[in-house]
């Protein structure tokens, strides 16, 4: 990845805006209220707050776009020439650096404020201070402007930049093609079609935006690396001499990157160009890839093979075959012949050229114990073979590619929720009736585990076939028992019995069952027993004369009274069966409803109503009219002036 | 065959799941996707165990096995264990030991012939080692770090270090190890190769990070493709400095 990242500078207000910004954030981060009657330190430390308040956000605003944009002499240079190109080195930099010179000064204008606030000795002059120190603040931004609109014009270019590495391995494409109309003859297939062909397919090559024309960057796989590809369509397609300066330093910026070199050239001359011409191209811009690898590709081999050429157009190529240094190499987009060997070829020679780069470096010294295999040397005869199952090496051999097997994620998506992990599935050694038998942990207070014994299984045999051999003997026979008819009516009893008893017990259960209170056995019924009755009988069992006793004590017994209680509601009036029952009566029933209570009789309650309906209308209307003809008059006579006038303290206006 | 999985969402699949020849313990996840990437490339070949280790699915760091036996902490539960043994082959010899360090994933490295262990281990738990996992052992150090299981993996054909391990150092442990030894890096440049990394005689399974260079790197060393452990040397040398530098 890309270690700049362009498009995370903030936006650069205007130069109104930048003091908008900044007055406001004052005002609305630093206390408002301040009075004169307060202590004039108090009002003194009001307004140099402000001051260097805003200082500090005049302060860390501009530090933040001095310290976002990417400095000149910091970046790469690809990075450094391409601004240059694009944005005036001289500019960029005066730019930037007036920024941090008006940074110093309102730094300098504050301190020199708050020096004079000091001596402020009124609300007034610390005021007229802080404005002066505000303004004269917001001037010096003010004669920013111009650096602040060039500024934000970069960041938005500079975000919209291709996203091109310089450090990582580069293929850079260049050859002469067509740029002027007159000449179009072909389009330029060899080249994007090439760029197409090795990065992937999916990927659409996207046009950047590279000076004044278009860059294409992809990204190809090979050894396991990334590799950018980079076509510069109409940036290296005519000679140096013939390049304005913008061109010639976008050329150099392009010299800058790590990259591997493909000039293609097209031999069947469709592109409009003759052969010496491209070569002779091929020869001024070869110095500005000097030292780096260089490949020359002859496209367009199903046209025209490098064979099939003519002694003396060959004679042409002579110089570039015979370098050492140069590759030529022969390549067909449309019938994809030579396209893998030409992505190959520049891929190893980049690899290598930069390899041989990095090992002159101290970076690789800290990684070469990772690029070392330590082979053992054999310290005794004894095999270590590996351990590689038979099944793994046929399977192996035999590549199946099908995977028949049903994968317990199979299983989980097939059940779905109702899906349980089975442990015990795969216990092979145990049968499969056995297998899924619930053993507890604890049993009966002891740990099964502490019990396991390996050699319980050879046990329990050995007490299997002791068992058998019992059987054999007949040690368990039940010896058969011969009945005579006495014996047998006794069990014919005794199952009666027993069932008899089984259906009391049951009964007993049933009758248990019920909830209700349980009188005991031994208790009998509550008998009243005291009574005068019996009480002479009693008496006159036991011998006493009970005959002239009708009048006595005893025989005169209290009548029970019913306790009358108020009642809790108002008893109905009118019901002859409730005055008859109750034994005290609350009130009188004479009391009429509330809205009949002071009427004299129905009559007049009537008329009564009457009047209150249509009085209720009336004044209705009439206030309805009021409001609708003469409004004022209904506001007027609410209250009196002298209600309304003088200063008013608390409460409401109409309740004084 | 090395291949890239993660445990949910985790790359530190060493930590989950303990690979050998012989068998397979893997934890018991929220889903089935991870146990059943090693069922898919195992399940013909060896078994392969959920399971859980005193209650834990870290099971990759606190046992250690080869294709002769399997060493679990001694907070392992009884029913682990019942369960464990029930599903190894019974070639395999289960055991409990106890061990201050019972981490045994940490301080014990081991293929089928020879064990690493951290220097401060017991006398007697490098006795049971030697015994039960069938293995000489050498109490050493990788790169200055005592936790021989995290920073190495073993398998009979090869083996993968801590990547700051001296050239010496390499040497030293191969010929101890009688395989050949490169240091190397997982899941995108991750010292601890234990936990990213689990491996057998046939197959390797790496984290989901690991780059393309270093499922390179752990395939030839362990012999899992053509390319013989001297191609990191030759072939893949300059990829190596391209991407590391």
């Amino acid at each position: 990845m890309s270690p700049y990242n362009f498009k995370k500078i903030a936006v650069v207000p205007s130069a109104k805006d930048f003091i908008d910004i900044i007055l406001s954030k004052t005002q609305r981060k630093t206390p408002t209220v301040v009075h004169k009657q307060y202590k004039i330190t108090r009002i003194r430390a009001f307004y140099m707050r402000k001051v260097k308040f805003s200082q500090q956000s005049f302060h860390d605003r501009l530090t933040q776009i001095l310290t976002e944009f990417p400095k000149l002499d910091d970046v790469h240079p690809f990075y450094a020439d391409l601004m240059n190109v694009l944005y005036d080195k001289d500019h960029y930099k005066l730019a930037l650096g007036q920024l941090n010179t008006a940074r110093h000064l309102i730094d300098n204008v504050a301190k020199d404020y708050v020096r004079l606030l000091k001596y402020g000795d009124s609300l007034y002059r610390c005021k007229q201070l802080k404005r002066a120190a505000l303004g004269r603040m917001a001037t010096i931004m003010k004669r920013q402007a111009s650096n602040l609109t060039y500024l934000e014009q970069v960041r938005q270019h500079l975000a919209r930049l291709p996203s091109v590495d310089p450090y990582t391995r580069t293929i850079l494409i260049c050859d002469k093609t067509i740029c002027s109309v007159t000449y179009w003859v072909f389009p330029n297939v060899g080249k994007s079609s090439f760029i197409n062909k090795i990065t992937r397919a999916d990927v659409e090559v996207q046009p950047y935006a590279f000076t004044t024309k278009s860059l294409y960057v992809g990204h190809t796989d090979y050894k396991y690396l990334r590799w950018q590809v980079i076509d510069t369509p109409g940036i290296l397609d005519h000679p140096l001499e013939e390049r304005n300066v913008i061109e010639m330093q976008a050329v150099t910026a392009l010299a800058h990157l790590r990259a591997c070199i493909l000039y293609f050239i097209d031999l069947s001359e469709q592109c409009g160009h003759a052969l010496e011409e491209q070569v002779k191209l091929f020869d001024s811009i070869k110095p500005l890839f000097a030292n780096k690898p260089l490949i020359v590709v002859a496209n367009k081999t199903d046209i025209l093979k490098l064979d099939e050429l003519s002694a003396d157009r060959r004679a042409v190529l002579k110089e570039i075959e015979e370098n050492k240094d140069l590759l030529l190499l022969e390549m067909s987009t449309v019938t994809d012949e030579g396209v893998m060997e030409v992505k190959t070829n520049a891929c190893e020679k980049l690899l290598g050229y930069r390899v041989d780069q990095k090992m002159r470096t101290k970076k690789v010294d800290g990684i070469l114990n990772r690029l070392h295999v330590a082979i053992p040397k054999p310290r005794d005869q004894k095999p270590r073979p590996p351990c590689i199952p038979e099944s793994v090496l046929a399977k192996k051999q035999a590549q199946s590619a099908s995977n028949k097997r049903k994968l317990e994620r199979d299983i989980e998506l097939e059940e779905g929720d109702d899906y349980v992990l089975d442990l015990k599935k795969h216990y092979a050694d145990i049968p499969e009736e056995e297998r899924y038998d619930i053993i507890p942990e604890i049993w009966e207070g002891h740990n099964i585990a502490d019990y396991i014994d390996p050699d319980i299984f050879d046990k329990l045999e050995e007490l299997e076939k002791e068992e058998e051999i019992r059987e054999q003997t007949g040690m368990y026979v039940v010896p058969k028992i011969e009945l005579d008819d006495t014996m047998r009516e006794i069990k014919k009893l005794a199952l009666q019995i027993r069932h008899k008893k089984a259906i009391i017990k049951d009964e007993a259960r049933i009758n248990k069952q019920s909830r209700k209170p349980v009188m005991p056995r031994t208790s009998g019924a509550k008998v009243r027993d005291r009574s005068v009755s019996k009480l002479r009988e009693d008496m006159s069992n036991l011998g006493v004369d009970m005959s002239h006793t009708d009048n006595a004590n005893f025989t005169k017994t209290k009548q029970k009274y019913r306790a009358v209680a108020t009642p809790t509601k108002r008893a109905r009036m009118d019901t002859s069966e409730n005055a008859s029952t109750s034994l005290i009566r609350a009130r009188s029933h004479s009391k009429p409803p509330r809205n009949e209570q002071g009427v004299k009789n129905i009559a007049v309650n009537e008329k009564r109503n009457w009047l209150k309906l249509l009085t209720g209308r009336l004044v209705r209307k009439s206030r309805k009219w009021v409001l609708k003809e003469r409004p004022i008059d209904l506001l007027v006579t609410k209250c009196r002036k002298h209600l309304f006038t003088g200063k008013r303290g608390i409460g409401k206006t109409d309740r004084r | 065959m090395a291949l890239r999985i993660q445990f949910e969402n985790n790359n530190e699949i060493g930590v989950f799941a303990k690979l050998t020849n012989a068998y397979c313990l893997v934890g018991i996840g929220g889903s089935e996707n991870f146990y059943s990437t090693f069922e898919g490339e195992l399940g013909e070949t060896i078994p392969v165990v959920h399971t859980s280790l005193a209650g834990c699915r870290i099971i990759g760091r606190m046992c250690v096995g080869n294709k002769n036996g399997l060493l679990v902490p001694n907070t392992t539960f009884d029913t682990e264990l019942q369960h464990i043994r029930n599903a190894v082959p019974d070639s395999v010899k289960v055991q409990r030991v106890e061990e201050r360090l019972s981490a045994l994933g940490n301080v014990i490295a081991c293929n089928d012939y020879v064990a690493l262990v951290h220097p401060d281990l017991d006398r007697e738990t490098e006795e049971i080692i030697a015994d039960t996992l069938k293995v000489e052992v050498f109490r050493q150090t990788i790169a200055s770090n005592v936790l021989v299981g995290s920073y190495c993996v073993l398998s009979n054909q090869g083996g993968l270090l801590h990547p700051n391990t001296s050239i010496v150092d390499q040497e030293e442990l191969s010929s101890l190890l009688q395989v050949p030894l490169v240091a190397g890096t997982v899941n995108r440049g991750g010292e601890l190769v234990g936990a990213g990394l689990v491996v057998n005689d046939w197959c390797a399974f790496a984290g989901m990070d690991t780059t393309s260079t270093e499922l390179t790197v752990i395939e030839s060393v362990f012999r899992l493709n053509e390319a013989a452990p001297s191609s990191i040397t030759t072939d893949m040398r300059a990829s190596l400095i391209e991407s590391m530098s």
